[in-house]
């Protein structure tokens, strides 16, 4: 029954929606400042390729190759931010979609160590390395009724799944805290932000390292699921795929980036017809958007009317008072 | 040797200057960097393509054909793009720069469906033409590129400067509202400032499809990035720090590639980028920013 309902095509489709959706939220956590990171495709690659490289030639258990794979993307980010956060934003802009062709060109030329234009193959997959665990430990898929592959799959499924609850509870903890205020404090207004008191390039900086990171992770994570990874793959149009995702689904709520992942992930696979003018309708898509509403689908009112409307049929049947976003 | 590569740093760098002179005009005006400029050229460059192969028609139609689409493209970027945007209430800056990157991804797929994403060489007698100086050889292109780009600086400064177009234009850029109080019709000023950056950038992009014989729908990005990296490089919004920013890029790149590694040519604009705001953040000929 259980083994009938489990296609791996479909938890292809579902690890790749996951991914997208903590590629989202990478976009959106520096964007709460008020900042827009065009290079979070260009992190997405440092990660993938560190963690690749560091899995293949050093035989590093994988979640190592992952967190070093974050990490050294969040240090970049670092090294990028300092500079450039401190003049306005249409800056960061520029530098971060600048810094994202520097990396592909590297990615690109650096043959030796990368393979170039050719990508990288064979790289320690995820969800093969949890079976070769668990079969160390006498388990063998089989018992609850799944094939290997169909296992495969599943396992990286849920890995992601319990990752990307994991980054949502995050920042949605770090909205309320001090660190969240002070973002949204930058993002209405700098300078009344700087005159409370606020250091407002160590925050944004901050939330710069933090796209940086999870950026690096998502990326790391790709490469581990897709076991083939290649310059073309954290290109412009990766980029701005990223970004789509967040000006669809709304920069306010973090809310925004996971509809918005989810919906536009889905869609090309669900209507293959138009797959082949996916960028044409991305592009349609931004400046319609921006022209109609700048904030994306979902947005604080949106969520207001919905929990609104949640707890008046809760009452009804005597189960609200439940508190929603 | 040194010399012909002098002149193809020259050539390249003054194509490098009309991009970013489009950039620069947008944003010295409107304060909105342009992401879709570098497609708008890309398409100048396809119609140039199209004109003379196609149609067998003489070059001056080629030109005559990119300016009237491109500036066409630049109205109804305008009008569809950033006029909606203008005076709304509660939108962050960096709406138009999202709404142009839409533009840019839009126009660059869709010259993938109507062009096919090959490589176009550009046949015209003209970019043949070469004569020799010693033992140099100098094409007349690069010689008209290099006039061009002078050219439109010097009457780019000219109508900034003198004209009253172009005193309602400085005006427009200085402050909004005020210009309009004042009876500029900033609306049709913007407009205009829009539609010429963008026959600019058509005229780059013929320029481009004769001094290199190619023209594909990737060209627009990669001279689009650096024509942001000009600006930043030269100032924003500066009209001299365009083209002398091109113009520097330019020769850099040319000499890398004859005496270091040509695969990272289009990296050193953007360590350019990351040095200058390092040291001068305002670009060599930009003015004192604040933060």
């Amino acid at each position: 029954m259980l083994a009938e309902l489990i296609n791996p095509y479909y938890l292809q489709v579902g690890c790749f929606i996951l991914i997208n959706i903590i590629l989202g939220i990478s976009v959106y956590i520096t964007l709460s400042t008020g900042q827009l990171s065009l290079a979070n495709a260009g992190f997405m690659g440092i990660g993938a390729y560190t963690s690749a490289l560091l899995t293949i030639h050093f035989e590093l258990p994988i979640i190592i190759g992952i967190i070093i794979g974050a990490l050294v993307a969040a240090l970049c980010g670092v090294l990028i931010g300092i500079p450039t956060l401190r003049l306005q934003g249409v800056y960061l802009a520029i530098v971060t979609l600048g810094f994202g062709e520097v990396i592909r060109v590297i990615f690109v030329n650096w043959e030796s160590v990368t393979n170039g234009s050719v990508g990288i193959s064979g790289i320690p997959h995820i969800g093969r390395e949890i079976l070769k665990t668990l079969q160390g430990f006498g388990f063998q898929p089989i018992s609850i009724g799944l094939q290997n592959n169909q296992f495969i799959f599943l396992s990286i499924f849920i890995l992601l799944l319990l990752i990307t609850i994991f980054v949502i509870w995050f920042f949605r903890r770090q909205h309320q805290s001090r660190v969240g205020r002070a973002f949204a404090a930058i993002k209405l207004d700098e300078k009344a932000a700087e005159s409370m008191g606020i250091n407002i390039t160590y925050y944004k900086v901050l939330a710069f390292a933090q796209g940086a990171l999870v950026a690096g992770f998502a990326g790391a994570m790709y490469a581990h699921i897709l076991a083939y990874i290649s310059p073309a793959d954290f290109a412009y149009h990766r980029a701005v795929e990223i970004l789509i995702f967040v000006v669809f689904g709304g920069s306010e709520v973090i809310w925004g980036p996971i509809f918005g992942a989810f919906f536009l992930t889905l869609m090309p696979e669900v209507l293959r017809f138009i797959s082949e003018y996916r960028y044409m309708i991305y592009g349609l898509i931004i400046i319609i958007m921006m022209a109609v509403r700048p904030q994306g689908l979902i947005d604080v009112p949106l969520l207001k009317a919905l929990s609104k409307k949640g707890r008046k049929r809760g009452q009804k049947h005597g189960t609200g008072n439940h508190k929603s976003m | 040797m040194l010399i012909e590569q002098l002149i193809n740093g020259l050539t390249l760098g003054s194509i490098y200057a009309i991009v970013a002179l489009g950039f620069t005009l947008v944003f010295g005006v409107l304060g909105i960097i342009n992401m879709a400029h570098g497609e708008i050229f890309m398409f100048g460059a396809f119609i140039g393509v199209m004109i003379t192969s196609t149609l067998n028609a003489p070059l001056w139609v080629a030109f005559l054909g990119a300016i009237i689409i491109t500036a066409i493209m630049g109205y109804l970027l305008e009008r569809f793009a950033l006029r909606p945007l203008r005076h709304k209430q509660g939108v962050s800056h960096l709406a138009p720069l999202i709404s142009t990157i839409g533009v840019s991804i839009l126009l660059e797929n869709l010259s993938h469906h109507l062009f096919g994403a090959g490589n176009h060489p550009f046949r015209t007698s003209f970019a043949e033409i070469s004569f020799q100086i010693g033992s140099i050889t100098v094409y007349l292109v690069q010689i008209v590129i290099f006039v061009i780009s002078i050219v439109l600086m010097l009457v780019l400064t000219f109508w900034l400067g003198k004209t009253r177009a172009g005193k309602a234009l400085r005006a427009t850029a200085e402050n909004l509202e005020t210009a309009s109080l004042l009876g500029v019709d900033t609306k049709k000023t913007i407009l205009m400032t829009v539609i010429i950056a963008s026959a600019m950038g058509g005229i780059a992009g013929i320029l481009v499809g004769m001094a290199f014989n190619s023209v594909t729908p990737q060209m627009g990005l990669s001279m689009g990035l650096k024509g942001l990296a000009i600006i930043i490089l030269g100032g924003m919004g500066s009209v001299r720090g365009a083209m002398f920013g091109g113009l520097i890029l330019g020769l850099a790149e040319t000499f890398i590639v004859v005496y270091g590694d040509s695969g990272y040519r289009d990296a050193i604009a953007f360590l350019a980028i990351i040095i200058i705001l390092l040291i001068r953040p305002q670009g060599l000929f930009g003015q004192k920013i604040s933060t």
